[in-house]
């Protein structure tokens, strides 16, 4: 499904210097996959997610997203790409504030040029055990809460990637073991789910783990006995 | 449909943030309420001042008026030499003198009956003011020549006076007193109403000026005088000469300066020009300021929104969001506050329109005139401010703006 060939990309901070944040990155990501990026940070794991994203673009190598080369494609098309084929999920929620979790989730409906959306958001939000809170706003939401209305969101447009950056960073370990026992229904409904840590337990319930150091993949291995959150919740 | 629903979701954004919205409103309804005030108070004080100009000066009078100076500005010295004589010699000599009234005035004095007494303007004409003036009795009669060179103590009074001193009864044949001299009233004048000074141009009292000059104020010499001339454009031709005659009957030496000041129609119009440059250049211009400050208030709020609402564009241009859905939902908020700010403005600059209006008498103000100007106003305002934020918020980089 994604096939990243040699991949670099060099920031220039303000002050001129150059930083290079990502080295000759290699990766093949294929559908149906729960791959984990683990590495400290500055590892360059949050450059590599906004350049599977498309919300960044390489400086080197090229990336074929189901077989297309992303670099050729406009700005526009790209946006059109992020809507409908990948779902985003941040530490941070990034939920808009005083607006309740149904509208939240129907926001990148907004953009998909849908005929109709009706019914779409709530249905995302009872995926994720929500049905009984789609008018609450985000302040009247737990953080475990947030990040669920947020996966929501995410999957509203049912697109087949899924991309998470540090989606358990600002969470308790409870609410943590939530999201990662919604991701892993998910990807057992096929659904392919990148998701960016720092934390090895984290990254232990995913199917493969490539680890960055550097700007650079340094391992990238399947895992042989993912953990079960589930279970684990339980 | 995805226009439709980005538009839908910037206005039910914008409900939740009232303060913000509210604040940015204020710019343009200050904008707008100043234009639309200034212009369409402008429009009815011009259509009166033209009317109240017409009246005093019309299109072919020329006014002489007792001492030097500038008119409009300036200062004047007080002369005492314009008399009778003088402007009976210029109707003698000049035959494009159709017509012509002297004035004198007391201002404003106190007019009695029996122990009634009430302030009004106490002036003294000539029989021919009636014509000069364009001003009849409505009840009554003027007084005629014989009454002026008799110096009779007769009046004609405004309406106002008439119903002050006359409340229940005809004026007609009833005595007033102006000083101690007492006066038989003749005539009721036709209303004028009142004119865009406030004044009440009814609370007058008009009596020959010969009684007025020999019994009231004991002068010789008259304030103005008022010349109907049979073609208006000789009027320009005739101040030389006017000025002339006059300059030789007072003895003026070459070099003095003029004791007289002689009015005409060019000058007249001049004065109107300049009313309506106040009216409709300077005024709207201020107005016009009021606007671009406003407009720049509410783009500056919108550019402070734009860069705290960072994290919100990010976000939205990472769901899938294209640089134009952000550009429109920005460009949706201003002109939804502007427009909305503008509709209040309007409302506002109409409502002190009709107030100023009112209170100085200018009569009716043009709705559709203001509606017009504060559509306009508030749609320039709409676009000086929503554009520059619009495109900022556009141009933001989903990477930099999720940071």
């Amino acid at each position: 499904m994604i096939e990243l060939r040699k991949i670099g990309r060099t920031y220039r901070r303000p002050s001129g210097e150059a930083v290079e944040a990502l080295c000759d990155v290699s990766l093949n990501i294929r559908r149906g996959e729960f791959l984990a990026i683990a590495g400290s940070s500055g590892s360059g794991k949050t450059t590599l997610m906004n350049i599977l994203g498309l919300l960044d673009s390489p400086d080197e190598g090229s990336y074929r997203l189901d077989g297309q080369d992303v670099a050729g494609i406009g700005t526009k098309q790209q946006a059109r790409m992020r809507n409908r084929r990948i779902g985003f999920v941040f530490q941070s929620f990034h939920l808009l504030p005083r607006t309740s979790a149904l509208e939240n989730v129907e926001v990148p409906l907004l953009y998909s040029g849908r005929s109709s959306i009706r019914g779409l958001g709530r249905k995302a939000l009872e995926a994720v055990q929500l049905g009984d809170r789609i008018h609450h706003r985000p302040s009247e939401l737990s953080g475990g809460q947030q990040q669920r209305v947020a996966i929501a969101r995410a999957l509203v447009n049912e697109p087949d990637l899924l991309l998470a950056d540090e989606p358990t960073g600002n969470l308790d370990r409870r609410s943590a073991l939530d999201v990662m026992a919604i991701f892993q229904a998910l990807n057992r409904a096929g659904r392919t789910i990148v998701v960016v840590t720092h934390d090895g337990e984290i990254a232990a319930h995913c199917n493969r783990i490539a680890r960055m150091e550097g700007g650079r993949i340094v391992s990238d291995e399947p895992v042989a006995q993912p953990k079960n959150a589930l279970e684990a919740v339980q | 449909m995805r226009a439709a629903r980005v538009i839908r979701h910037s206005l039910s954004m914008m409900g939740r943030y009232k303060l913000r919205t509210a604040f940015m409103m204020v710019g343009s309804i200050v904008g707008v309420a100043a234009l639309t005030l200034v212009i369409s108070g402008g429009q009815a004080a011009e259509r009166k001042t033209l009317q109240t100009v017409s009246r005093m000066f019309g299109d072919s009078a020329i006014m002489i008026v007792d001492g030097g100076g500038h008119f409009m500005g300036g200062p004047r010295g007080t002369g005492t030499r314009l008399k009778i004589d003088d402007i009976d010699a210029i109707a003698t000599e000049l035959p494009g003198v159709e017509s012509w009234d002297p004035q004198q005035g007391l201002g404003t004095g106190s007019v009695r009956r029996g122990d009634q007494a009430v302030d009004a303007r106490v002036t003294g004409e000539s029989e021919r003011s009636e014509q000069v003036w364009n001003r009849r009795a409505s009840r009554g009669e003027y007084f005629d020549a014989a009454a002026v060179k008799a110096a009779d103590r007769v009046a004609v009074i405004g309406e106002t006076v008439a119903r002050k001193l006359f409340p229940d009864e005809d004026p007609l044949g009833g005595e007033i007193q102006i000083g101690s001299v007492p006066f038989r009233v003749i005539g009721v004048l036709e209303a004028w109403g009142t004119d865009p000074h406030g004044m009440d141009r009814d609370d007058e009292v008009i009596v020959p000026i010969t009684t007025l000059m020999r019994r009231v104020t004991n002068v010789d010499t008259i304030a103005s005088a008022r010349l109907v001339i049979r073609d208006a454009k000789t009027a320009d031709r005739m101040r030389p000469e006017i000025r002339s005659i006059l300059r030789q009957r007072h003895g003026l030496a070459a070099g003095e300066p003029d004791d007289f000041t002689i009015i005409t129609p060019d000058q007249v119009q001049a004065m109107v020009g300049q009313i309506r440059k106040v009216l409709f250049l300077y005024l709207p211009m201020v107005a016009g300021i009021s606007l671009l400050v406003g407009a720049m208030v509410s783009a500056i709020l919108m550019l402070v929104s734009v860069h705290e609402r960072t994290g919100e564009i990010g976000l939205k241009r990472a769901l899938g969001a294209g640089a134009g859905d952000i550009g429109l939902q920005f460009l949706i908020e201003t002109a939804a506050t502007t427009l909305a700010g503008g509709a209040i403005g309007i409302a506002l600059g109409y409502a002190g329109a009709r107030a100023a209006a009112s209170h100085m008498h200018l009569g009716k103000v043009e709705f559709l005139t203001a509606v017009l100007l504060g559509v306009t106003a508030s749609t320039v305002v709409g676009l000086l401010a929503g554009l520059i934020p619009a495109m900022r918020a556009a141009r933001l980089h989903p990477i930099d703006a999720l940071r």
